[in-house]
């Protein structure tokens, strides 16, 4: 038998757990969200802070957890615990979300950009329909987040693509596009994780990688490279990718406040992250690397090249022709109307 | 005298008292060096001095202090005429064959160039430039270690342990290295230089996110004697910063 003062405890309890579970009935929802960055960036303070802003906003209806420095693993195991509920976003290379939408590597496609601007005018018109062909499948992404151009940096000095076929490059694992352009080069490319790249420029087992500048800077693989060829290889993004069933059951305020506000980091840090890579070109500079020019007498070659592997492409079903015909006549608009455009370099 | 004045900030268990009366001192080094431009202590005492006084400053004051701290710091080498002269400048592998070079006597100008480089980088990481230069203070220090590791209570330990933990194993650092380079450094001082412990909870601990290790580390620092012969003033900003760290611990993790 309960007690009078044991029935009174048990009353409170009652009444203080109806009041702490709220009076709008809404249960808190946390979206935990993975990322390899490191804490110490200035990218990853503006997430931080948007987070925080998004608590407070939403009086903690919505709590945004991070999780940076790979603590939660690479891109493939982020995914891997959100599908199974672990986590519900990860901050991640575009690259890595092709079974979702192979289409969104339509930007990867090599040698297709000649300028920011061409950039820009492509992204303005194409970059909903990668939101939009991943939200079909599951993913609901935010702005997304360049990384800028992938160069070939190389030991020895590369300008056709004849030079190129004797480098002994490095790609990324996992990347079907730099697979193909690498094979249409004819050089058999050589898989290594990334920590594995610096020991195998040392000893001489890679002698080129083609990778952002600011990649390059980072890891310190710039001491091993003297040559970068000046010409935008691949056009390599990321963006914040959630598992779009983590977002049913907020209000409509709050997905509203969750979209702007993340939307608007995202944004910020796509624009800083093409300034860092400028600059970080230039850095490479000053370390006394050189900058070598395609010959103009060899760019037929390297662009015939690039249309054969983005053919490859389509034919393999790795990318739809729609798309890259999208893409292609979009860049013919803007090169028929912009006849000066500048290069990337500039 | 420089090294009297450099005794007498490390020991001092003042922290505002110092902070208050570095900028003196550091006009009092200017002055010094004024009648003795070629004195390799004076001039490494002042290269410490400055980029210290930095952590006191805002981020273009540290920027201006630790650029002075470095060109002292490599006037020095130069006088010594030390193969690391201008090394900064040099091609890569001009530098790893000038490394090379070094013979165990050459320790002490190494351990205090290593030091302002760091510290010059660190406040520097807004720049590619300057991030374009850490291969080359790690292939210093990877020397510093092979000629002796126990140098200054495992100060390039310490150096080196900070610099492997930059980055999470994803996208190359070595986290496991660094780990490695951290413990030896507090084993070397006996855990009486609390920094290590702090840079060991902030950057190893927070990067493979091991909360438990992270938060001991931190209390150990806290309730640990600050007062140990050269050493104090660092403790003292040791335990200031692993305040700061606990209280961020459940943001954090």
């Amino acid at each position: 038998m309960i007690t009078s003062s044991a029935r009174n405890r048990l009353i409170n309890l009652i009444a203080f757990l109806i009041l702490a579970l709220g009076s709008s009935g809404i249960i808190a929802k946390t979206l935990k969200i993975a990322t390899v960055s490191p804490e110490f960036l200035d990218w990853m303070q503006h997430f931080k802070s948007a987070a925080r802003q998004i608590e407070s906003a939403s009086e903690r209806r919505v709590k945004v957890r991070i999780y940076p420095g790979g603590v939660m693993g690479d891109d493939e195991t982020v995914l891997r615990k959100m599908r199974i509920g672990q986590l519900q976003g990860g901050v991640i290379a575009a690259g890595s979300l092709t079974r979702f939408f192979p289409d969104l590597q339509v930007y990867n496609l090599p040698l297709t950009f000649k300028s920011y601007d061409e950039i820009d005018y492509i992204r303005e018109r194409m970059d909903s329909r990668i939101v939009q062909g991943l939200l079909n499948n599951g993913i609901h992404s935010f702005h997304l987040t360049e990384t800028g151009f992938a160069y070939l940096m190389s030991k020895s000095p590369v300008r056709s693509v004849q030079d190129i076929k004797k480098l002994k490059a490095w790609i990324p694992e996992g990347d079907p596009i730099a697979a193909e352009l690498i094979k249409t080069f004819g050089i058999s490319p050589i898989p290594l994780t990334i920590p594995d790249v610096l020991p195998a420029l040392q000893t001489g087992i890679i002698d080129a990688v083609a990778v952002p500048p600011v990649v390059a800077l980072a890891l310190q693989w710039h001491n091993y490279i003297e040559y970068v060829l000046d010409l935008p290889l691949i056009y390599v993004y990321s963006m914040l990718a959630l598992d779009s069933k983590s977002l049913r059951g907020l209000t409509s305020e709050d997905l509203d406040l969750v979209t702007s506000r993340l939307d608007e980091v995202f944004k910020k840090v796509d624009m800083n992250n093409r300034l860092d890579n400028k600059k970080a070109l230039e850095a490479l500079v000053s370390q006394g690397i050189k900058i070598t020019k395609p010959r103009r007498e060899d760019l037929p070659e390297w662009e015939s090249v690039a249309e054969r592997s983005i053919d490859d492409l389509v034919k393999s079903g790795e990318i739809s022709a729609g798309i890259v015909s999208t893409f292609k006549d979009h860049l013919s608009e803007y090169r028929l109307i912009n006849t000066d455009t500048k290069d990337v370099s500039d | 005298m420089a090294d009297d004045l450099a005794d007498a900030i490390l020991n001092s268990n003042d922290i505002e008292t110092v902070r208050e009366a570095i900028p003196a001192y550091l006009l009092l080094m200017d002055g010094l060096l004024n009648s003795s431009p070629n004195n390799v202590e004076l001039l490494f005492a002042a290269a410490r001095l400055n980029s210290s006084y930095s952590i006191y400053t805002d981020a273009t004051r540290a920027k201006v202090l630790n650029q002075k701290g470095f060109d002292l710091a490599m006037r020095a080498v130069c006088v010594s005429r030390s193969v690391l002269c201008d090394a900064h400048s040099s091609k890569f592998e001009e530098f790893i064959e000038r490394i090379e070079g070094l013979k165990p006597k050459d320790i002490e100008i190494t351990y205090q160039l290593s030091m302002s480089w760091v510290s010059w980088i660190q406040v520097n990481s807004d720049d590619w430039n300057a991030i374009a230069q850490l291969g080359r203070v790690k292939a210093l220090l990877k020397k510093l270690l092979d000629m002796d590791e126990t140098w200054d209570a495992g100060g390039p330990h310490l150096y080196m342990g900070a610099l492997e933990t930059l980055l999470p194993a994803a996208m190359g650092g070595r986290p496991e290295k660094g780990k490695y380079h951290l413990e030896r450094a507090i084993s070397l001082s006996e855990g009486k230089y609390l920094m290590a412990k702090v840079v060991y909870a902030e950057q190893y601990a927070r990067l493979v996110f091991d909360k438990d290790l992270h938060d001991r580390l931190l209390r150990q620092v806290i309730d640990s004697d600050p007062i140990v012969e050269g050493m104090t003033l660092t403790n003292l900003l040791a335990q200031e910063r692993a305040k700061i760290l606990l209280r961020e611990s459940d943001d954090y993790f």
